[in-house]
């Protein structure tokens, strides 16, 4: 099933006639044959536990029908897609900013240096208090949760990107008529980094996702807070359902980015 | 030759040094260098690896600052690199994410042309590089010659006064430099633009100077400067070019 909705998610990639040719083909083969074995062995282990500890993938996919088809799963998803958007565009824009400053400005770099070492290793998680004091139990404190996550990702790897641009480059573009700051940076060190900033951001759009249950752990509503309702109630194929939405979201939204990655590293 | 009416020197290098100190002591790696280019003149600088050519490139492109003497560009000290030098480097150093016609163009974009204004000059500088067709290939797809052909319409582009080239042809093979050459003879002939252009290869200075700058090491200063009076175009075979090519190898072996 994943497999058919990969394909149907990355149609710019003409992707019925790569899976056709030769390797793709084998490539699509093999992973088909990865999922039906991994049904296979949850459908014998489900068979010999009780639902509560394991469900069968036929209960899971009947459960998820439901809760599709009530609309409960897409109210759930709208709910998380409300700090979810939120969380990763401000994250996202806000620590490539930062990567870009700190790495270009060696003032700058010095002065947050060692704010930078203690803020670091603080896990979002942990900045909950803060969530909530600052922003609320609401999609705002939610998405703060998540902007943290994102930004991270993305300041180091934007700074490593900014820090890899070749000093020639640089000294070509002051030759042909740039000038000042802002502009050697739009003119030549973004399209430089452009391959580590759109790695960071790919990297945390996955982490932003991972984060929407850290995120409504203090009870913002979305699948999150419905996993961790089912969890308490043992309802292990609801909790496997909106697992599934989670995955399927990043699929979808990591398919549509690489699809534009694509698209914008066409030089290389 | 080409020089112009006016004598007024396009570029004067004068008595330009540099010392790198370090904890180990400390290197002049120039001494005293000074001369003069004039407007539309072709000047070679050659000499020795170890000569500080590199460094004197730097030194007048402003990209590295002297530890003494200056360098005036139509009269005004050079401090920083602009756009009335136009820098060509052995290694193209091209835009990679930019197209050919992307490259060549960069430089206008600060103009405030109009569009259609400067589409026109890029395919004019283009074609001038013979590169018609390839306008829309990203450095990855060119060849080594294609490259350096674009960084040349790239420098153009800006409409420098001064033409500066660090061993442009150093990167290629003996063919396409052969070439390449030719080219830039023909470019030079057809913009009138000022070149002062730093090689390692004699035949080369030769073949397309006006004068050549011999340039000594340890220190690296200037040992003499040679008119080289052959008509243009110069063929390798004839006596005149042998003559001079001698001489020059042997000032700078010596």
């Amino acid at each position: 099933m994943a497999l058919d909705v990969s394909e149907a998610l990355d149609p710019a990639d003409g992707s019925i006639f790569d899976v056709l040719s030769g390797s793709s083909l084998q490539r699509a083969l093999r992973g088909a044959a990865g999922v039906a074995a991994f049904i296979g062995i949850w459908w014998l282990a489900a068979l010999t536990q009780p639902t509560y500890i394991l469900p069968t993938p036929l209960s899971v996919g009947e459960t998820f029908y439901a809760e599709a088809a009530s609309g409960e799963m897409a109210v759930a998803l709208s709910q998380s897609i409300r700090h979810w958007l939120p969380g990763a565009v401000f994250g996202t824009t806000g620590g490539i900013a930062a990567g870009i400053a700190l790495a270009w400005s060696p003032l700058l770099d010095d002065i947050s240096a060692p704010a930078v070492r203690v803020l670091r290793p603080v896990p979002p998680l942990a900045l909950i208090g803060f969530a909530i004091a600052w922003f609320g139990i609401n999609h705002a404190g939610a998405a703060f949760i998540i902007a943290v996550g994102a930004f991270w990702i993305n300041f180091y790897s934007t700074y490593g990107g900014v820090e890899g641009v070749s000093e020639d480059l640089l000294d070509v573009a002051r030759s042909l008529g740039v000038q000042g700051n802002l502009e050697l940076i739009r003119a030549v060190v973004v399209p430089a980094s452009l391959p580590e900033i759109t790695t960071g951001i790919r990297t945390g759009i996955g982490r932003c996702w991972m984060l929407v249950v850290a995120s409504e752990l203090f009870g913002v509503p979305g699948i999150g807070r419905r996993i961790l309702r089912a969890s308490n109630n043992l309802q292990v194929d609801v909790v496997i359902s909106y697992i599934l939405v989670l995955s399927l979201m990043f699929l979808l939204v990591d398919s549509a980015f690489r699809m534009l990655q694509r698209r914008v590293l066409a030089w290389r | 030759m080409a020089v112009e009416e006016t004598d007024v020197a396009r570029v004067r290098i004068d008595g330009i040094g540099k010392r790198y100190d370090s904890s180990k002591g400390s290197v002049q790696a120039l001494e005293g260098v000074s001369f003069g280019v004039t407007a539309g003149e072709f000047v070679c600088i050659v000499g020795p690896s170890g000569c500080g050519k590199t460094t004197l490139f730097r030194i007048i492109a402003g990209l590295e600052p002297a530890t003494a003497g200056t360098v005036y560009l139509n009269g005004d000290p050079v401090e920083s690199p602009g756009p009335d030098l136009g820098l060509v480097f052995q290694e193209y150093h091209l835009f990679p994410w930019r197209t050919v016609a992307g490259n060549v163009g960069f430089a206008l974009e600060k103009s405030g042309a109009a569009d259609a204004e400067r589409k026109q000059r890029v395919q004019e500088l283009v074609n001038l590089v013979g590169l018609d067709g390839s306008e829309d290939s990203y450095p990855r797809d060119l060849s080594g010659g294609m490259k350096q052909r674009v960084a040349l319409a790239r420098a153009l582009a800006a409409e420098p006064s001064l033409l500066l080239m660090d061993e442009p042809f150093g990167a290629v093979d003996a063919q396409t430099k052969k070439m390449l050459q030719d080219e830039l003879l023909d470019i030079w002939t057809e913009t009138g633009k000022t070149i002062l252009f730093v090689t390692h290869d004699v035949e080369e200075a030769v073949k397309l100077a006006d004068r050549v700058v011999v340039m000594d090491k340890e220190p690296g200063r200037v040992r003499e400067i040679v008119d080289i009076d052959i008509d243009r175009p110069r063929q390798r075979s004839d006596d005149a070019f042998t003559d001079y090519y001698e001489r020059l190898l042997d000032r700078i072996q010596h």
